[in-house]
């Protein structure tokens, strides 16, 4: 067991490693100076030039990026070009907010599809299933921008029931903050509500065939109990190893919806980092997203191994 | 006879009693927060390494200033009590305000403006001011509360520089102690002192006890908080999250008008918009086919269509209100000729038109104003291809003028000096037109020299008949300045240069 | 409960897709009503794009100042915008950016795709070593986060805009048709095929490639549903199409301006958006449901 871990570790290493290349690479060839950027239109070339060898943008790009990996293996992200903040720093004080709406939107998202999805396995075919799927279908193919201006026009702007934008720490004023919440984490939740509703309905689909619920069926237990305790339990692992697996599609739908909503978390900050050319600061955060996702693939894989022998046994042999 | 009197005494009393009740109703509130809504995140709290305007609304509460600009364009004394021009308009004698006092103690004095000038005048420093006041050449300490300033040559447009960034004093100790981190700790001698600053959320100031002022200083706190989204700044204001609002759109400005929950304030601002063309080649190297472009463009219309009455239509870059405002073509807007444009086509030699890539920002009013020019160019056959980049993208492609035509402004100085003659005068720093015409150099360098105010019109408006043949630059209109605010909010004086000046505002329960 | 009445003969191994299949596919993917309506709703998407200057009532660019910010009317199906334009008209050209945008991202990511995933999992070693680990890096960022960055770099334009969306769907379809190979290798007749001497570029393209199709087209259908969301989002954040060009998500960007004055701005462009890519999904649903009988 241990070998696989230390196996999958090794895996993950150069997977980081190209991280930061691609990272870094990327970022430093969006076209436009950074210097330039910062300094605004209305100063002259003088102060210009003196930033960007303060910047360090003087340098050949192969320098820089062992620089930068050097004091990232140290756990110094740089400082933010805009106002020389630790990168880190601006990171940690901003991913709580992200953080809060993605749990936020994934009790929106888990107390809609649960329900609804064993529910279309259980009356499968029905008009109950139909729906329910073309529902989730329909979550799906909404583009959450369009979806989160018609929430703000509806909401705020016509019933005037809910503030339109922004956002306030929950323990300065939590009504508020869920106020707040509310609409940005539908917006979130909506699409990852309609996956995890389609993955546990199929899931489901998959558990109530096998023998295992025959049985069960046999020993005389009535449906529901078959169905709640015994085939929600076994299809709920693959729909947490999907959901898991989504994390890249909630950060990247979390960067539209804290546009929109105005929410400080680092969703906007990337943005905001891209157009401002602020180059530590973007590739702080998209640095920080990748290694996320790569811990979580690989938190998965074994969790998922763990549960399952035959793939670890499988990806030895292979 | 003692009931009148009786009578009379009681009248009176009440009636002062009334006036006093009155008055107290009037006088000025101490206490409260004021909270701020800005369009941006101020990035930079150090005045002398500061480029985003939106820093500026931020210093009018944090940093005190040698002198001010008030709402009439007047320079009125802050730091400096009284000033002496001498020698030509070359020595500039400032008497200093005594027992004045920075945020950290320390006294505020000749030797303090010293240093300020020092630090921003150090080419190691590299600020952004240094350009702003690259004319000083000698700062000598008369006395503790007297400062002389040398320049190399008249400079009419001096003293409204102090008024702004170049003229914000810090304390020497601090900046001596942070040096570039200062940003993080600024210490001024303004009203409030700074108390945190939360990037992309807020920056919070408080009240200073000791500042010289007695009649400054009504609300306790200042909280600024950074709106980009326009809608969320101002559906915070309806909300009451916010007392004052910086910036709105101008499609909401009508209805705002009409707003019974907000109080809507409106002026002419200092800023100016329009279309760089690029005269180093083609297609604009050619002053014929500017001539074409220019006459295609029916300004009226255009303002009409995406400002409504937000904006003022522009031939020049004086807007209304400013010294020389009224010099030249600068307010005489031209009519939209097609004729004029066939025949300038022909003069230059592409009568069936000529296509070109004009460059604009993301955003509704570049895309709006962009295709609107796209639409009216295209009746005469000129082709307009609009490129949306970014502001970062924008102003790289202009510094190395690898461009055709552009769509961008300049926000503006109190001085006309400070909207014309860096844009335009040859090899200046925002010149990005590339345009180079000695003569108008030459009347713009007497308007710098010029003291009257008489003189520097004319001087202006020669430049600008010039200008007007030339065309480096396409003038379209000039933005409205507009602040929003709470009922609640008292004392506001809505000055041009739309900084928002805090410190005699107060709060209404 | 799951019966086994539905389950689809299996076709032949080794075979390239016959004629009679594709009869008795269509056929069974009629079953499926969403999916049908999907289909049609898509071939109307299509017809509309394809004859939009005949299909739709006026010039899409056409300005018109003294008609701004109309409420939909009989002369304006769906209103004018802010510069007084047709939205009707808008709205069925920007279904030929938003189709442009889908057809050739995915294109271009299959056709890098595919055949660096075909060979990586047939031919394994030093190759699949690296084309996995650079996969792997690139799946790691958040879609839309990398879309953003590369279009950043590549500059503005339709595009540009398309070749970062296909870029960063690339690896999907490489991990796709990988997982295909490394399936379809172990078979018998991919053996028996090496048996008799056939070269690996023939096994490759003319026996695996072919019985590998179904769930690429699955991931292709699925994918084009996100690249017209994709190029909507980044048109919206100002870095997709360039005006005039009418596109669904610039034009929900100028909505956002106008929600109290002109709201109908942002229903038509949204609404078309959901509507193609909902579509879009039907089709891939149905043929998922077709392709896979596993999958209930």
């Amino acid at each position: 067991m241990t070998r696989y871990i230390a196996r999958r570790f090794m895996l993950t290493v150069p997977v980081l490693l190209l991280v930061t290349v691609i990272v870094f690479s990327l970022i430093n060839l969006i076209p436009g100076d950074p210097a330039l950027v910062f300094i605004g239109g209305e100063a002259g070339k003088e102060a210009v030039e003196a930033l960007r060898k303060q910047m360090g943008l003087d340098r050949p790009m192969f320098v820089r990026y062992v620089l930068w990996l050097n004091r990232l293996a140290r756990g110094d992200l740089g400082k933010s070009v805009r106002d020389g903040r630790p990168v880190m720093d601006v990171l940690l004080l901003k991913l709580p907010v992200t953080v809060e709406l993605a749990l936020v939107a994934l009790t929106v998202a888990w107390s809609i599809a649960v329900p609804a999805g064993v529910l279309a396995a259980w009356k499968r075919q029905s008009m109950i299933d139909y729906a329910a799927t073309t529902v989730a279908l329909a979550g799906i193919s909404i583009p959450n921008f369009w979806l989160g201006i018609m929430l703000i026009y509806f909401f705020a702007v016509n019933l005037r029931l809910l503030p339109p934008s922004g956002y306030i720490e929950p323990w300065l004023d939590p009504v508020r903050n869920i106020k707040l919440m509310i609409m940005p984490a539908t917006v979130l939740g909506t699409a990852l509500a309609a996956l995890v509703m389609r993955q546990l309905r199929s899931s489901m689909l998959e558990v109530l065939g096998t023998e295992f619920i025959r049985t069960a069926h046999a020993k005389g237990l009535s449906e529901r109990l078959v169905v709640v305790k015994h085939a929600l339990k076994n299809a709920l692992i693959p729909v947490a190893t999907v959901m898991g697996l989504q994390l890249g599609g909630l950060l990247g739908g979390a960067v539209i919806t804290e546009q929109i909503f105005a929410v400080p978390g680092i969703g906007r900050l990337a943005v905001e980092s891209i157009f401002t050319r602020d180059y530590p600061m973007v590739q702080g955060v998209v640095l920080f997203s990748a290694v996320a996702i790569v811990f979580v693939n690989f938190t998965v894989d074994i969790l998922y191994s763990l549960l399952d022998p035959r793939i670890r046994l499988v990806e030895e042999k292979a | 006879m003692r009931r009148a009197l009786l009578a009379a005494v009681v009248i009176v009393t009440l009636t002062a009693v009334l006036a006093a009740g009155l008055a107290s109703a009037q006088a000025p509130r101490r206490g409260g927060t004021l909270r701020v809504g800005l369009n941006a995140d101020p990035p930079n709290m150090d005045p002398h390494q500061s480029t985003a305007a939106v820093d500026r609304q931020v210093f009018q509460s944090l940093f005190d200033k040698l002198v001010d600009i008030d709402e009439t364009f007047s320079v009125v004394p802050m730091l400096a009590t009284s000033w002496a021009i001498t020698n030509n308009g070359k020595t500039y004698t400032f008497k200093l305000r005594p027992n004045v006092v920075f945020h950290d103690g320390t006294p505020f004095n000749a030797e303090a403006v010293k240093f300020n000038f020092e630090r921003m005048l150090d080419r190691a420093f590299a600020s952004p001011r240094r350009f702003e006041i690259i004319l000083v050449e000698r700062v000598t300490i008369v006395d503790p509360l007297t400062i002389q300033i040398d320049l190399e040559s008249a400079f009419s447009p001096f003293l409204s520089i102090l008024s702004d960034r170049a003229g914000m004093m810090v304390s020497p100790a601090a900046a001596r102690r942070l040096g570039r981190d200062f940003a993080r700790e600024p210490v001024g001698a303004g009203p409030y002192k700074f108390v945190e600053k939360r990037p992309q959320d807020r920056v919070v100031l408080e009240r200073f006890d000791r500042h010289w002022d007695r009649a400054a200083g009504f609300a306790e706190r200042i909280i600024f908080r950074p709106f980009i989204d326009g809608q969320a700044r101002l559906a915070n204001l309806w909300a009451a999250e916010l007392d004052i609002i910086d910036a709105v759109e101008p499609t909401d400005i009508p209805d705002l008008k009409k707003d019974t929950r907000v109080r809507l304030l409106e002026r002419d601002g200092l800023g100016w918009q329009g279309v760089w063309l690029m005269t180093q080649g083609t297609p604009f190297n050619n002053r014929s086919l500017r001539q074409a472009l220019n006459a295609t463009i029916d300004r009226r219309t255009l303002v009409r269509v995406v400002f409504g009455d937000t904006a003022t239509v522009a031939n020049g870059p004086f807007p209304t209100g400013m010294l020389a405002s009224d010099a030249g073509p600068n307010n005489r807007i031209p009519e939209r000729n097609l004729d004029l444009a066939r025949a300038k086509l022909r003069e230059g030699g592409q009568p069936s038109g000529f296509a070109f890539t004009m460059k604009i920002t993301p955003g509704r009013v570049p895309q709006q104003v962009g295709q609107i020019v796209q639409s009216m160019a295209g009746e005469v056959g000129i082709r307009v291809n609009l490129e949306i980049i970014e502001f970062g993208a924008l102003l790289s492609v202009l510094a190395s003028q690898r461009y055709e035509a552009a769509l961008l402004g300049w926000s503006g100085r109190p001085d006309p000096d400070g909207n014309i003659y860096n844009n335009f005068v040859t090899g200046a720093g925002q010149n990005r037109a590339a345009y180079s015409n000695p003569r108008f150099d030459t009347l713009l360098d007497a308007a710098r020299i010029l003291t009257t105010a008489e003189h520097r019109r004319r001087a202006y408006a020669d430049a600008l008949a010039i200008m007007n043949e030339d065309l480096p630059y396409l003038f379209l209109y000039w933005p409205k300045e507009y602040k929003v605010m709470s009922p609640k909010v008292n004392g506001f004086v809505h000055n041009a240069d739309g900084m928002m000046r805090l410190r005699h505002v107060w709060l209404s329960p | 409960m799951a019966t086994r009445e539905d389950a689809l003969p299996l076709a032949p191994r080794g075979r390239a897709v016959s004629t009679v299949g594709i009869r008795y596919f269509l056929h069974r993917y009629a079953r499926n009503r969403l999916a049908l309506i999907g289909l049609w709703v898509m071939l109307g998407v299509f017809l509309s794009a394809a004859l939009a200057p005949f299909v739709a009532p006026a010039d899409p660019t056409k300005t018109d100042f003294g008609a701004l910010l109309l409420p939909p009317s009989r002369a304006h199906l769906l209103g004018t915008d802010d510069l007084g334009r047709d939205i009707l008209s808008r709205i069925i050209f920007g279904a030929r950016t938003s189709l442009l945008a889908g057809v050739i991202s995915v294109g271009l990511a299959m056709c890098v795709g595919l055949p660096l995933g075909l060979m990586s999992g047939y031919f394994r070693g030093q190759l699949d070593n690296v084309v996995m680990r650079i996969t792997d890096a690139l799946l790691s960022f958040p879609f839309l986060v990398l879309a953003l960055a590369i279009a950043a770099v590549l500059g503005a334009g339709l595009s540009k805009a398309m070749i970062a969306i296909g870029i960063v769907f690339t690896p999907g379809f490489i991990r796709l048709s990988r997982a295909q190979v490394l399936s379809e290798r172990e078979r018998t007749y991919v053996e028996a095929a090496r048996a008799m001497g056939a070269s690996d570029r023939r096994i490759i393209w003319l026996h695996i490639l072919p019985n590998s199709l179904s769930p690429v087209l699955v991931q292709a259908s699925l994918a084009m549903a996100v690249a017209i969301t994709a190029e909507a989002t980044l048109s919206f954040l100002g870095l997709g199409t360039q005006p005039p060009t009418p596109s669904w998500g610039s034009m929900l960007n100028i909505a956002q301006a106008y929600l109290n004055k002109a709201p109908w701005l942002a229903w038509w462009p949204g609404l078309a958006i959901f509507v193609t890519v909902l579509s879009l999904n039907l089709v891939g649903d149905g043929l998922r449901e077709v392709l896979d009988p596993r999958l209930r």
